[in-house]
């Protein structure tokens, strides 16, 4: 039981917060389409439910966009692909043998002859869909996916217009550019039903996916690849779960699409579908599930506005048809116009749609929560144990040791890192001096993974096991137990400060669990030594600000959060790079004692880079001084400030 | 052997027009980072001015240099108009904005002319040939390959000799930096949105007289090749540009010639996997420009 409760809050942090105000959420906003929708067709008239019913499809439809496109931020042009797949197979298994003989008599594998459910058929879609979802996930994670990348959005866009080149052209089975494929008179969809529960579904899928580890991790990632990456996420993982998470809600709209028209052909799902349910996402704020719901309806009433003005403005509006002054609006193609400024303008003015990403259920449950004070009801990523503070007091025995040996990069014809070998213990702090460009940061980037050396070797020791992690890739080394701050700010910034530290948090908790089920020791200890977020968020003096979002915090405050999250995924050993730079003596000084306090708290090893001497002798047990890519002194203090080669470099520099 | 040669002339005039607007996009992504989905548009509003003028009479001597000049103007204008609002926004916005570019243009076109085809009278020598051994040109290919020649050699020449070049070449390479050592980044923008317009009305000529025909829609096409072969090409590369426009040129012919009749028309679809599956195992693009991420 405790164990199945723990892997619960590892996948969804606060169970109210994420589990029953989301879902609740997702029900309030079906009800509020559903009953609008209704209420609309009650005053209009029978004319009016096709367009409701359209309207519903649709918003399952964006809903499938949102969740990849919202979590992920990868821009994707391949969804209404996915839907063109889902929406042929389900059609060749759905419509009867009879009708299927006129257009495709000779489809391959006898499907001509087939004819399944529409339930059964919709299952098939999905699973047919899935299968190419993974394929083309594959092929975005090796391109590199993340926020805005040109190429997964060149590869998505590939993906729909290969899907249309086929069905124009694989007639067998298509029916090809003209006929299509048809149910048979009355054989469409009947009743709304089905429509109503898939997207009270889905809706419920994409705000629960949003508030999981895998939604909040792929948001961090989405926020900052690389800072994500240094935190231990794999961004790959999480979006590729976006990913099919997203192609399942698409391929279930897609189907209903196809059942409700009665038809397909290849435009249906291309270009201007495309743009449509784009539109939709955006305008309403494409990071908002309730956005994205917003921005259905909105979309929808404009361009169904438009449509009917260009029909019969005059009348609509009880104009004189005398002067016709408003000839040059009133025409066809307004609604076409209307989608494209709707689109155009919303990226000029307001790229992040009307509700940006403001949640309901989120609104609601700071309000009505019942036990919301600062901290909220049982932080739920706080480790049952809570050993933490006990631990401080504990004898500090050396268990963990970070070495990295003969480290040597060449960029180019230049020899950044010449043989530089380091050793952290933990529980010590350690400094890294050296004059501008000595190779400081290149020594950091090394051991975390994101530049290659050519030679050397890095290893990390905790509790007996030893871990090599050359060439180790940036979140295996985080996982492990080294995590860095970033000499340039590197916050996810559209997350609030709570939010940071959890993503950073979650990430540690799922693979500490399962390191440690398979080899206990490190892991486990490492789990029961993790203070909690509140503890954290304390110690950083950034309680006050735990709903603001990381890009609203001022300079001191920015820093505070980066050793905050860092500190959360409970590391070994901790690197700061230049933590206080561009700071003012007394902030430094008091920068200094906090870090100092969060690493006895979480008992790492600091390594702690910086240029300025008389700073780092100031807090460091013992530093290493870099010079031209080499290590040129180590010793304590002391020693440092005596070392004549060290005077020479900074002098040299200096002067 | 003379097959190869014909493919590989076909491929050169056909890539010519592809290096042209991939270099346009080229241009503009260096100033802007910005992947300019409405790129296709340069070509849509010329064939309509096209089509106008071929309504008041004009002769192909008159139709050229107003093609080139309205797609010059309109590329500074759709700049004015649209993307300086958006200097500086993120990938997403800038994608999307371009987008919104491109359906806005279609759907004016849809709205105040018609969605059917307009059609002008092509020049009379378009289908001649000229036999050399086995081998047959079209006269317009060697027309377009000396045009696209020429203009190629002009801006090298712009790009390499005048201040506007160098500033936008700086830019290219980076853009904060090139600000910070006093390039005027609106005056490098308009000019490379005014470049890369030049370049597009050159294609647009030929394109045009091929197609004979324009309608809202028409840009599609000559976008995404445009497109295809800057991001073959690795963007920020504005040689690699010029080059993935032919290396785009010559695949589509091959494929035409390889692929059996019956998947003929697949040959869109194949180069759309072809660059997906390029962009799987080199999202740098073929020729690579490395900016690595500072951190």
């Amino acid at each position: 039981m405790g164990h199945s409760m723990r892997a619960l809050t590892s996948l969804i942090p606060n169970l109210r917060r994420d589990l029953v105000f989301p879902t609740g959420g997702a029900l309030v906003l079906f009800g509020l389409l559903v009953s609008g929708g209704l209420t609309y067709s009650a005053l209009v008239g029978g004319s009016a439910d096709k367009l409701i019913t359209a309207m519903l499809i649709d918003a399952v439809m964006v809903v499938g966009l949102q969740i990849y496109i919202g979590n992920t931020g990868v821009l994707s042009f391949g969804h209404i692909g996915f839907g063109a797949i889902a929406g042929y197979a389900f059609a060749v298994f759905a419509i009867d043998p009879l009708q299927k003989s006129t257009v495709i008599f000779d489809a391959p594998w006898g499907l001509n002859e087939v004819q399944y459910s529409p339930l059964a058929s919709g299952l098939i879609a999905v699973i047919v869909t899935v299968i190419v979802a993974i394929v083309v996930g594959l092929g975005l994670a090796r391109s590199g996916a993340q926020s805005g990348a040109v190429a997964a959005t060149v590869i998505t866009l590939a993906l729909l217009f290969v899907t249309h080149a086929v069905a124009v052209n694989w007639y067998e089975l298509t029916g090809g550019d003209r006929a299509g494929l048809s149910f048979a008179v009355g054989a469409t969809l009947q009743s709304r039903w089905p429509i109503y529960l898939t997207l009270a579904l889905s809706l419920i899928l994409a705000r629960v996916f949003t508030r999981s580890r895998s939604g909040r991790l792929a948001q961090a990632a989405r926020e900052d690849n690389l800072a994500a990456r240094a935190m231990g996420i794999d961004p790959k993982v999480q979006q590729m779960i976006a990913l099919l998470a997203s192609v399942m809600v698409v391929a279930v709209a897609a189907s209903l699409r196809v059942y409700n028209l009665g038809n397909i052909t290849p435009r249906f799902f291309f270009f201007d579908y495309t743009l449509v349910t784009l539109v939709m996402l955006i305008v309403g704020g494409r990071n908002s599930v309730t956005g994205a719901m917003l921005g259905v309806v909105v979309m929808t009433a404009g361009r169904e506005l438009t449509r009917r003005v260009a029909g019969d403005g005059y009348e609509l509006f009880g104009l004189g048809l005398d002067g016709a002054p408003l000839d040059w609006l009133f025409r066809e193609g307004l609604s076409d116009i209307f989608l494209g400024l709707a689109m155009l303008g919303f990226m000029i003015f307001r790229p992040r749609g009307l509700l940006n990403d403001w949640e309901l259920d989120q609104w609601l449950y700071r309000r009505f929560a019942p036990t919301s004070g600062p901290g909220g009801d049982g932080d739920g990523t706080r480790v049952p144990a809570e050993a933490a503070d006990a631990t401080l007091t504990g004898s500090v025995q050396p268990m963990a040791l970070l070495e990295a040996t003969g480290l040597t990069v060449n960029f180019g014809g230049f020899r950044a890192l010449d043989n530089a070998s380091i050793t952290v213990n933990q529980g010590e702090v350690v400094g890294l001096i050296g004059p501008n460009g000595a190779g400081k940061t290149t020594l950091v980037n090394v051991i975390t993974g994101m530049v290659d050396h050519s030679s050397g070797r890095f290893r990390l020791t905790d509790n007996g096991n030893s871990v090599d992690l050359t060439s180790a890739p940036s979140y295996v080394i985080a996982r492990t137990g080294l995590v860095r701050t970033f000499q340039n700010l590197r916050l996810f910034s559209d997350l609030t400060v709570e939010e940071n530290v959890e993503a950073a948090r979650l990430m540690a908790l799922a693979h500490l669990r399962s390191d440690g089920r398979h080899a206990g020791g490190g892991a486990m200890s490492r789990l029961e030594r993790m203070p909690s977020i509140d503890t954290l968020l304390r110690e950083t003096e950034l309680e006050a600000f735990r709903h603001r979002r990381a890009a609203e915090l001022d300079y001191g405050n920015s820093r505070r959060l980066e050793l905050a999250r860092a500190a959360a995924t409970g590391p070994r050993f901790i690197l700061l790079d230049e933590p206080t730079s561009g700071m003012s003596d007394a902030e430094s000084l008091t920068m200094v004692e906090r870090v100092r306090r969060v690493a006895d708290l979480i008992r790492a090893g600091v390594l702690v880079i910086d240029h300025d001497l008389a700073f780092i002798t100031g807090i460091c047990d013992r530093i290493y001084c870099l010079d031209q890519g080499a290590i040129i002194a180590d010793g304590d203090p002391a020693e440092i400030q005596a070392n004549e080669m060290v005077q020479a470099a900074y002098l040299g520099s200096a002067g | 052997m003379a097959r190869f040669v014909q493919s590989l002339l076909d491929g050169l005039g056909q890539g010519s027009i592809y290096a042209l607007l991939a270099l346009g996009v080229a241009v503009i992504f260096g100033v802007m980072h910005l992947l300019n989905f409405a790129h296709g548009e340069l070509i849509t509003v010329s064939g309509y001015v096209a089509y106008w003028g071929f309504l008041q009479g004009f002769s192909w001597t008159i139709l050229v240099p107003l093609i080139v000049a309205t797609a010059v103007i309109t590329s500074v204008l759709i700049e004015q108009v649209a993307f300086r609002w958006v200097r500086g926004a993120s990938d997403f916005t800038l994608l999307l904005t371009s987008f919104g570019v491109h359906f806005v243009v279609e759907a004016l076109f849809l709205m105040y002319v018609s969605a059917s085809v307009k059609s002008f009278d092509r020049p009379g020598w378009i289908t001649d040939t000229i036999a050399i051994g086995p081998v047959t040109i079209e006269t317009v290919d060697l027309l377009v390959i000396a045009a696209t020649a020429i203009t190629l050699g002009l801006t090298v020449l712009i790009l390499q000799r005048t201040m506007f070049g160098l500033a936008l070449r700086a830019a290219a390479e980076d853009f904060d930096a090139a600000r910070l050592m006093g390039v005027r980044s609106d005056r490098v923008i308009r000019g490379a949105f005014a470049l890369a317009g030049l370049l597009a009305g050159v294609a647009a000529v030929f394109w045009l007289m091929r197609a004979g025909q324009t309608t809202p829609g028409a840009g599609l096409t000559p976008m995404l090749k445009g497109v295809l072969a800057a991001l073959i090409g690795g963007l920020g590369s504005l040689r690699g540009a010029v080059i993935g426009g032919f290396a785009l040129g010559i695949a589509e012919v091959l494929l035409r010639q390889w692929l059996p009749g019956a998947v003929e028309g697949l040959t869109d679809g194949f180069v759309f996997v072809l660059i997906a599956l390029l962009f799987i195992f080199r999202p740098q693009g073929l020729i690579t420009v490395s900016h690595a991420e500072r951190v």
